[in-house]
């Protein structure tokens, strides 16, 4: 009899002790779920409204990014993707810090991996960021500098400085993410090393009449509008 | 922001002890100078023989102002004052920044300072500068009857196009007077105006580079008495670095659309427009041949067709609608009409008031643009007749303040 009241209560009792060693756990994990929601809401707000006072999403227009977000679909302003970025990085430290609190040994070690790799996560998106930015702003540079020097092809131009200054970037992304670090240094060396070379060569050898187009354009440019004076 | 602009500020210490040893004076005349070695001498001789006219000895003095001369302008200037008489005083001066805006504003500080009655300036590359230049220029100041007064030269229509065609007609729609030269090269300002000038380059942490266009815009602005002096024929040496086509609209229509920020509350009230001259029979010459109107054609098709990605950042579809037609036909047949082109230069301010894009990006965008309404201009000038030259001018101002109510409406 005993031992059937044994095998009876004894997993009860093994549930009741894991309940009660867990519910403080799971109750935990609820309030950094719940805490990191409230505090990742109450951010995004904040972050809103700082962007909005600093007239962050008129500066993106000026910076040509919104115009780069609107080519590629994104129809949200700058400041309000922002704010969903502050929104899920808050909520998914909370969830990660929820899941810590199980104190289950396969997701610790996990988690504290994930909580190691997000500044790095940042910092790649910054450098992304900050990249398409300039590769917005120096292909347009040189799209009008080509036009106004009157160069054919002056689209071509601007589109090689635009995506060398995204490739440069994305290589620079790349090797903060620590993603096949050698292979990207290695690969990036040889792509920028060959272009160059293959520039070098397509200009001198194949590009002699381009060249002269160009020195000759600029130079009739110079002597062909000195017949009118601008003010 | 940075210091007040002084004299303390803008002189060297040595420049500004022989500024402040010159003593009572009347009128200063000042000559802004960057490698003029070859003209300067005869220059000075003009302005010092018209000074003598305009004032009594010794209450008029001539300043040469180094704005970054690397020839030896300094020992032209040295050779010549061996020989010249004692009278006027002429003295040779260090800007602290040798830029030819700061020597003008180094020069409107040294007329505070002396509190001298009227101040003008002569630039160095104005070779056809005579005597009579300094008593029509400073006269108006001395009676009274003007704050400032801008030159008015008998040009080809060829010459100043970007004047002709942009900074005058935007001038004359905002603030509705009729000015010929808005960067006239030489000018006779009232202390009072040069005083308000020095404060608003300073609050506004304005670039010196356009510092002519907005004495020019802050006398036609606040309602300074402006008149204008008719100097005959505008005769210009080389000097100055000239700089590129796009470095100019940079340097001066940056200048005027930054002045229409400022000047919001003014320009927004005034209505049509007043001529500061009367036209002069020989005022407008037929304009010069040579000009490659092929070439500015091509380059506003090649705006057209390479740049359309920034221009549509710019301007919205009606006036590009407007500006498509423009890319196909013969050269020789080129038109441009001017309310088009009112509407481009007006979108092009409101764009650079919404800060659409980077302002200098934005600036050298229109330089195809304006190529092509030059090209046109000068087309209607060749098959003009010398007596419908005012009218070609008339024309294009008429056109900017009827543009002007569109611009008004938009602004925010």
């Amino acid at each position: 009899m005993d031992t059937l009241t044994n095998i009876l209560l004894g997993p009860v009792q093994a549930t009741a002790t894991w309940l009660g060693a867990m519910t403080p756990r799971l109750l935990a994990m609820v309030a950094f779920i719940v805490i990191g929601w409230a505090l990742a809401a109450v951010m995004r707000r904040v972050t809103g409204r700082l962007l909005r006072a600093t007239a962050f999403d008129q500066r993106c227009v000026r910076w040509g990014v919104t115009a780069t977000l609107g080519r590629i679909g994104v129809r949200e302003v700058p400041a309000v993707l922002l704010g969903h970025a502050v929104f899920w990085t808050i909520l998914l430290v909370g969830l990660l810090m929820g899941v810590d609190a199980l104190g289950v040994p396969a997701v610790t070690g996990v988690v504290a991996t994930v909580l190691h790799y997000l500044p790095n996560l940042i910092v790649a998106g910054v450098i992304l960021i900050t990249g398409w930015v300039l590769a917005n702003f120096l292909g347009q540079a040189a799209l009008i500098g080509a036009v106004n020097a009157q160069v054919a092809g002056a689209p071509v131009i601007a589109g090689a400085v635009r995506w060398l200054v995204l490739v440069f970037a994305g290589a620079a992304v790349l090797t903060q993410l620590g993603i096949a670090r050698e292979m990207v240094l290695l690969a990036f060396g040889i792509a920028f090393g060959g272009t160059v070379l293959a520039l070098a060569l397509a200009f001198g050898l194949g590009g002699k009449d381009l060249a002269r187009e160009i020195l000759e354009s600029r130079l009739r440019k110079r002597n062909g509008d000195d017949h009118i004076t601008h003010l | 922001m940075g210091a007040p602009l002084t004299a303390t500020v803008l002189l060297t210490a040595e420049s500004l002890a022989v500024v402040e040893a010159m003593g009572p004076l009347d009128v200063l005349v000042g000559v802004p100078v960057c490698n003029h070695a070859r003209s300067i001498a005869r220059l000075l001789e003009a302005l010092a023989a018209g000074l003598q006219e305009s004032v009594a000895p010794q209450r008029g003095a001539l300043l040469v102002l180094n704005a970054g001369s690397q020839d030896d302008a300094g020992t032209a200037v040295r050779t010549w004052l061996a020989g010249a008489p004692a009278v006027p005083p002429v003295r040779w001066l260090e800007i602290a920044t040798p830029r030819r805006g700061h020597a003008l504003l180094a020069l409107f500080a040294a007329a505070q300072a002396l509190g001298v009655a009227a101040c003008a300036f002569v630039d160095a590359d104005l070779t056809g500068a005579t005597p009579a230049w300094i008593p029509a220029l400073v006269q108006p100041i001395l009676e009274q009857t003007a704050t400032c007064v801008l030159p008015v030269y008998t040009r080809p229509l060829s010459d100043g196009t970007l004047t002709t065609n942009l900074l005058a007609p935007v001038t004359r729609a905002l603030y509705g007077k009729r000015v010929h030269e808005v960067i006239g090269g030489c000018a006779g300002v009232a202390p009072a105006l040069a005083g308000t000038l020095l404060d608003h380059v300073w609050q506004a942490d304005h670039s010196a580079g356009g510092v002519d266009l907005l004495l020019t815009t802050q006398a036609v602005a606040t309602g300074a008495t402006v008149a204008e002096a008719r100097l005959g024929p505008k005769q210009v040496a080389g000097g100055w670095g000239q700089p590129d086509l796009a470095t100019t609209l940079v340097r001066t229509v940056g200048a005027l659309f930054g002045a229409m920020e400022r000047f919001h509350e003014r320009w927004d009230a005034v209505q049509g427009s007043v001529p500061l001259t009367p036209p002069a029979a020989d005022g407008l010459l037929p304009p010069a041949p040579g000009a490659h109107v092929d070439r500015m054609v091509y380059a506003f098709r090649m705006g057209l067709k390479d740049l359309l990605p920034v221009w549509e950042q710019i301007m919205p579809e009606d006036t590009l609608a407007d500006l498509y037609p423009l890319g196909v036909g013969p050269a020789e047949e080129f038109q441009f009409p001017g309310p088009v082109w009112a509407r481009a230069v007006f979108d092009f301010a409101l764009a650079f008031h919404d800060r659409r894009l980077p302002r200098e990006h934005l600036l050298r965008a229109l330089a195809p643009l304006y190529l092509g309404r030059a090209a046109a201009f000068l087309l209607e000038a060749r098959g003009a007749a010398p007596a419908g030259f005012d009218f070609l001018l008339e024309r294009v101002g008429r056109a900017f303040e009827e543009a002007k109510g569109d611009l008004r409406f938009r602004w925010r």
